[in-house]
């Protein structure tokens, strides 16, 4: 038989899913020989905050991208951008097309198809760092902009160039954490001593989230006007496959944040901990609402088949074309239907991504982990919702520091939306067998005839979530029991979970908008409309107040 | 619980066909599948009657597009006790 799913170790080498564990576990297990004082991961390239007018007096190609250098040694300290891009290329080029081989893809149309998405996706993550569309304001900048200018933006992470700046004052006399206060122009020559602040007339101070809004109108260009160029990409185009080896690359940024963030004030580990048991809590209440209400409406108002109605209301209430299949599958329904519906969910899922982050950031501002864990249960796929996760904990964070001057922790909004869709991937399973246990003992009516096994939870148990825990695990682990490791070990693992993770968010990006094609609505019907109100009139607003009744007043922790 | 035959499942579009290399049967539903089942196992000559028989159907998921493929790996498997 060929693609049947018989023992518990079937798929292990020939589905996405188990591929994202190990492309994500390999590269952690090389992370982590930096405890050893390996840099296995330092090549990784990086991209740099850049100016164009700058760029342009003086092209260079190490202005736009570095390496990343893990500073477990010194190997990769000399390198360029160029060389850092062509080793991450052939890196994970190399890994991917393997796991394509495995997986019984065309691997030449595979390697070709990533070769260019590779090289796009770079193309855009270093556009979209461009200072105008991503720098912020210095918290010299934004607070004292009457001392300072209100034109001065930084071009590395706004703390570290906060910093700097009152470090040329210090240097100059002006102790300013002492409370002493510089005159104009004091100020300015700090500024002007510093590489990491530059003045600009304008700036949006979009952060990354610039970066990944491009990504995703590229892949949406291309997948929507481009189409012969998408058939050839179709191929490589995993979105899945990148976001779930992302959220691999996550799990370490977890332990990595529960840990660092356990000794400050405020008790991030306890945020962390809070985040995870009610984002439980909160999927749990969503899914026991929303899938009776959409599957009553679909059978009411929409007079669907019992099957339709049922993968339909999986598909929109739960968590995407993964609920739609595993329900299709629990009920015995034609594959038709449920792959009808997923091309409805992929198309919605995108239409979700481009309109939510915007929107919660700008309806509830000072309600970053509300708006995260309703990003979580709205958006559907694993994909578009850790996509849509990141744009949103860019934005936020950009808003709340322009509008307060006060920084959060990035990535807290990021965890929060994928947290909450991790646990409703993981009861898709349980969910699916009791739906099995009701049709064929219920609908069917056959007991004792017909046997549904309990391996079919395992068979639809979403893979990556064990790379993910074993990432995030271990680490706590190292940190807990081995804590004079935890530098060490934190080295390579600061490539894996900022660089090397935001490279598959991008991948994302791009992959995601390249199968997204509108055009496929067409002819959908009483479907589209259905999911359309059941979207919108009920998904969205019940999400909301679920969220909002177990995560409100929670705020990432603030960079000091 | 270890099946006596088993049988690949798919879709054809119109009939779910279950096979193997020496049975094939089909039906438009669930139901008229298995008793094309129970018929071409009697007709096979291969069981007495009265005999009992766990018949395994795995679903081959080859058979999904290959896009669909990295959301979900599994369709659904099924064994089927058949009296003949």
């Amino acid at each position: 038989m060929s693609a049947v799913n018989r023992k518990w170790t079937d798929g292990m080498l020939t589905t996405e899913d188990w591929w994202a564990v190990w492309v994500g576990l390999i590269m952690f297990g090389a992370g982590l020989l930096s405890i050893w004082g390996i840099d296995a991961v330092g090549w990784m390239a990086k991209t740099k905050t850049w100016e164009w007018s700058s760029f342009w007096a003086d092209p260079n190609f190490n202005t736009l991208l570095g390496v990343s250098h893990g500073k477990a040694g010194k190997v990769y300290e000399g390198w360029g951008g160029f060389a850092a891009l062509i080793t991450t290329y052939v890196v994970f080029a190399g890994l991917t097309t393997v796991g394509a081989y495995f997986q019984k893809l065309d691997v030449k149309k595979f390697f070709l198809g990533f070769t260019c998405i590779f090289f796009i996706t770079f193309a855009a993550w270093m556009i979209g760092h461009e200072a105008h569309f991503k720098a912020g304001k210095t918290s010299q900048s934004a607070l004292q902009s009457e001392i300072y200018g209100d034109d001065v933006y930084c071009m590395t992470k706004v703390n570290k160039c906060s910093a700097s700046i009152n470090k040329a004052l210090k240097s100059m006399g002006v102790d300013v954490k002492a409370g002493q206060t510089p005159t104009v122009e004091q100020a300015a020559a700090a500024v002007d001593k510093t590489k990491k602040a530059v003045r600009m007339s304008w700036g949006f101070q979009l952060g990354g989230g610039f970066s990944y809004m491009l990504a995703l109108f590229v892949g949406l260009f291309i997948g929507n006007f481009l189409k012969p160029f998408a058939a050839f990409l179709s191929e490589a185009a995993k979105p899945e496959w990148f976001i779930k080896t992302a959220i691999v690359y996550l799990g370490v940024k977890l332990g990595h944040m529960s840990i660092s963030s356990t000794s400050k004030v405020g008790g991030g580990g306890e945020l962390m901990l809070d985040m995870a048991l009610s984002g439980a809590a909160a999927a749990f209440v969503a899914y026991l609402i929303f899938w009776p209400i959409v599957y009553a409406v679909g059978r009411k108002f929409f007079n669907l088949r019992r099957d339709a109605s049922a993968v339909l209301a999986s598909g929109i209430s739960i968590c995407g074309v993964s609920a739609a299949i595993a329900t299709a599958g629990a009920i015995r329904c034609r594959p038709i239907l449920p792959i009808a519906v997923s091309m409805l969910i992929v198309v919605f899922a995108m239409i979700e991504l481009v309109i939510l982050p915007t929107a919660y950031t700008a309806i509830a501002p000072e309600q970053p982990i509300v708006n995260a864990a309703a990003m979580g249960m709205t958006v559907k796929t694993d994909g578009a919702d850790a996509a849509a996760g990141a744009i949103l904990d860019e934005l936020m964070v950009a808003r709340h520091y322009t509008a307060t001057g006060e920084l959060w922790e990035e990535d807290w909004i990021l965890a929060g939306a994928v947290l909450t869709k991790i646990w409703i991937d993981v009861f898709i399973g349980v969910w699916a067998f009791v739906l099995a246990l009701i049709w064929v003992y219920k609908v069917e009516r056959k007991p004792g005839e017909s046997h549904v096994g309990a391996s079919e939870i395992w068979f639809r148990f979403p893979k990556f979530v064990i790379g993910y825990f074993i990432a995030w695990l271990t680490y706590v682990a190292i940190v807990i029991w081995a804590p004079e490791l935890g530098k060490a070990a934190d080295a390579g693992a600061k490539v894996v979970q900022s660089p090397m993770r935001k490279m598959m968010f991008m991948l994302t990006f791009v992959a995601i908008g390249v199968i997204t094609d509108f055009s496929k609505l067409k002819g959908m019907g009483r479907l589209a409309v259905l999911y359309a109100i059941a979207l919108f009139v009920i998904i969205a607003p019940i999400a909301y107040v679920v969220s909002y009744i177990f995560h409100r007043g929670m705020v990432p922790p603030v960079v000091s | 619980m270890k099946a006596d035959i088993e049988l690949s499942l798919v879709h054809d579009g119109k009939y779910w066909v279950g096979r193997n290399a020496s049975l094939e049967v089909k039906g438009v539903t669930i139901p008229e599948l298995d008793e094309d089942l129970k018929r071409g196992l009697r007709e096979s000559g291969d069981y007495a009657p009265g005999t009992a028989l766990h018949v395994f159907m795995g679903f081959d998921y080859d058979t999904f597009p290959t896009w669909l493929r990295q959301y979900h790996t599994h369709y659904f498997n099924r064994t089927v006790l058949v009296s003949l």
